[in-house]
């Protein structure tokens, strides 16, 4: 294995303000026109089942039902795939309730809201709801969780040559940290990626090759302006750099992104 | 799951600040002597009547860093991090490699949420005061960022937050970087500080004790919550020349999801299971081969019961095995680098760590399990940890031959 790992798109979901499906998102990447509407609508992801979906905050709703949409997309049992899960923010509103009800002197905390608090409650739920026993990793990269996610789903992918699922969540921050985090809207999005050798990549397709560069980047600009705000201020709608260069029909075959201070991902469309 | 390959992993340095010690060398003494680090709860503004694993200096200590990234899992960081054993690979290594070809790695579950409490506490019209106002603090990355940028590394840095297993999960992932070879050595670690979150939190599950902990007694009831921070440098051992190293390696690591319960384990351990026989195949090792195997035993009765009645299977009474959350506490996100550090010095001390506080040891198990500290040659150890959201990693570290 070489500092040149190829992956194979097999599906991908997306949920955002003024869009539930991939389809549609991908159509206004593509033609980068407005959407109808930029209502957020609350995913209601039917593989968690009811009672445990009643207790599932936000951002497990947003990560699942995208999960659950890049899966049906590429035609393949959920239960197959590893997974990372990835975001920049995590659960603010659990956080912010977490944090008030600590400063009462009672200190009460509801246990379903506590267990809700940990950053891998999304794999919990989706591993939970799908049967999956793989490995699942939870990780945040603050303004850099996507590179971070992409690398970490593909070195795991090309590593153990096993399918992989990236899910990049985060739901719009808590009131109280707006002063901070510019992160108004809610957006999901995953892919269901499989490495070379696998028997899934003889499926169909976009494949990519993602390299880590020794150098400094800047974040790349998005045809769509409509969707400029949503890319600019959602740590893990940052993905639209990475669907929009796959969408592009033009002569680019490069996509660089800042991995770290010194470090660039860059991504080979073939 | 990971299949077999032919990685040779060295652990160059580590090191580890917790309850049972500041550093290595407090540690040892803690452990050679059956100190535990545990104490009546006095986490400013928790009244709960428990005990906990608190580090000595946490309390007290004065932030000189940048006041943006000030929290106390960082102040934890930076004790660990002065460390002159791991200050003395990270120059060497930023010698032979540049800043940038190192990478971070970092196990969190609680990131900088201490600070976040303290700041609701000082809120002014329901808004952040300006000193409170810290996004590199207030985010789940706090870990990895602060890192990053104390030991000044500009390779990718990442936290990984799968409770209490992401510090083990550290060393799966960085071992596959340093297999695809786009750093040329990781700093890995955890570091979790207590606060009223997780003391609080664990106690509205019903699963903190208002005693010392007794993992794997009959007359458990409960954890104690710890705090620690953890750090070792890995990298390849075509990469490292005349460097200096541990003497141990990452034989093995294996990773998986039990699909069961966000907070209760699976109950016949079969995600356990699969991590375990994972680790073992990605070491090709046999569970024969295993000579020490420190057990995630938090204290709680479903991990215990659990957790033993499957290593009980697996390993019969041929592999030495312990808790040893009686020194240290459950110090969750930073258990994985936490209890891979003392399994490492158990092998190169070749003294397996006795379960603090044992007195009568659960009637439903039947393992080698003893209070008493006992010596014995160790080539193979082993360190389970399992998480919330049913997410297990397991790791084997082996003694390099011939040094």
């Amino acid at each position: 294995m070489s500092n040149n790992l190829r992956i194979k798109i097999l599906g991908t979901g997306a949920w955002g303000p003024g869009f539930c499906d991939w389809q549609t998102l991908e159509q206004h990447l593509e033609t980068h026109t407005a959407f109808d509407t930029d209502e957020f609508v609350s995913p209601k992801p039917t593989v968690i089942p009811a009672n445990e979906r009643r207790r599932a905050p936000l951002p497990v709703k947003l990560a699942v039902e995208t999960s659950w949409q890049a899966c049906q997309q590429a035609e393949l049992d959920p239960a197959d795939f590893a997974c990372v899960f990835a975001s920049g923010l995590g659960d603010t509103e659990t956080t912010d309730y977490m944090c008030k009800a600590l400063t009462t002197e009672e200190k009460l905390l509801s246990p379903t809201r506590f267990h809700n608090s940990v950053h891998n409650a999304a794999a919990g739920y989706w591993t939970i709801s799908t049967g999956c026993m793989h490995a699942a990793n939870s990780i945040a990269g603050f303004e850099e969780t996507v590179p971070l996610g992409l690398l970490e789903t593909a070195v795991q992918a090309c590593g153990d040559n096993t399918p992989m699922l990236l899910t990049l969540f985060d739901a719009k921050t808590a009131d109280i940290y707006k002063e901070m985090f510019s992160t108004t809207q809610s957006f999901g999005a995953s892919l269901a990626v499989a490495p070379e050798g696998h028997a899934f990549f003889n499926r169909a397709g976009p494949i990519i090759s993602l390299t880590v560069d020794p150098r400094p980047g800047a974040w790349p600009a998005i045809g769509n302006e409509h969707l400029r705000y949503l890319y600019e201020a959602n740590p893990s709608a940052r993905i639209l750099a990475v669907l929009d260069f796959l969408l592009n029909k033009n002569t680019q075959q490069e996509l660089n992104l800042p991995l770290s201070q010194h470090s660039t991902l860059r991504i080979i469309k073939q | 799951m990971a299949t077999e390959h032919s990685d040779d992993v060295r652990i160059l340095a580590y090191d580890l600040v917790c309850a049972a010690g500041t550093g290595i060398a407090e540690l040892d003494v803690s452990i050679r002597s059956q100190t535990s680090g545990l104490t009546v709860n006095d986490f400013p503004n928790s009244h709960l009547e428990t005990w906990i694993g608190k580090s000595s200096g946490a309390d007290g200590f004065v932030w000189t860093d940048e006041p943006a990234l000030q929290c106390r899992n960082n102040a934890l960081a930076s004790i660990c991090l002065q460390q002159e054993s791991l200050q003395s690979a990270l120059r060497q290594l930023i010698e032979r490699f540049g800043s940038a070809r190192i990478g971070v790695i970092i196990g969190s579950s609680t990131a900088g949420i201490d600070r976040t409490e303290v700041a609701y506490q000082h809120l002014q019209d329901g808004k952040l005061t300006p000193e409170f106002r810290q996004p590199k603090v207030h985010n789940p990355h706090s870990p990895a960022i602060f890192v990053a940028h104390h030991c000044k590394l500009k390779g990718p840095a990442v936290t990984i937050n799968t409770a209490c297993s992401s510090s083990a999960k550290v060393f799966a992932s960085a071992a596959r970087w340093l297999r695809c070879g786009f750093v040329d050595a990781v700093l890995v670690g955890g570091m979790d500080s207590l606060c009223l979150s997780v003391i609080h939190g664990f106690h509205s599950l019903q699963l903190v004790s208002t005693k010392p902990c007794k993992p794997f007694d009959n007359a458990r009831d409960g954890i104690n919550l710890g705090e620690a921070a953890g750090f070792a440098f890995l990298c390849r051992a075509e990469k490292l020349d005349d460097m200096p190293h541990s003497g141990m390696r990452l034989a093995g690591y294996g990773e998986s999801s039990d699909a069961h319960h966000m907070s209760h384990p699976h109950p016949e351990g079969e995600g356990a299971r699969q991590a375990i026989e994972s680790a073992l195949k990605t070491a090709g090792l046999a569970s024969k081969d295993i000579d020490y195997i420190n057990l995630h035993g938090t204290a709680s009765q479903a991990n215990d019961l659990i957790e033993g009645k499957l290593v009980g299977q697996l390993f019969g009474s041929h592999s030495a095995m312990s808790s040893t959350k009686g020194w240290t506490g459950h110090t969750l996100g930073a258990a994985g680098i936490t209890e891979a550090i003392i399994s490492m010095e158990a092998a190169r001390n070749n003294l397996v760590p006795g379960t603090l506080n044992l007195e009568s040891p659960d009637a439903a198990l039947d393992l080698p399990l003893s209070p008493e500290n006992q010596t014995k040659e160790l080539h193979h150890v082993m360190s389970n940890s399992f998480g919330f959201g049913g997410n297990n990693c397991c790791l084997i570290f082996s003694k390099v031959e011939g040094i």
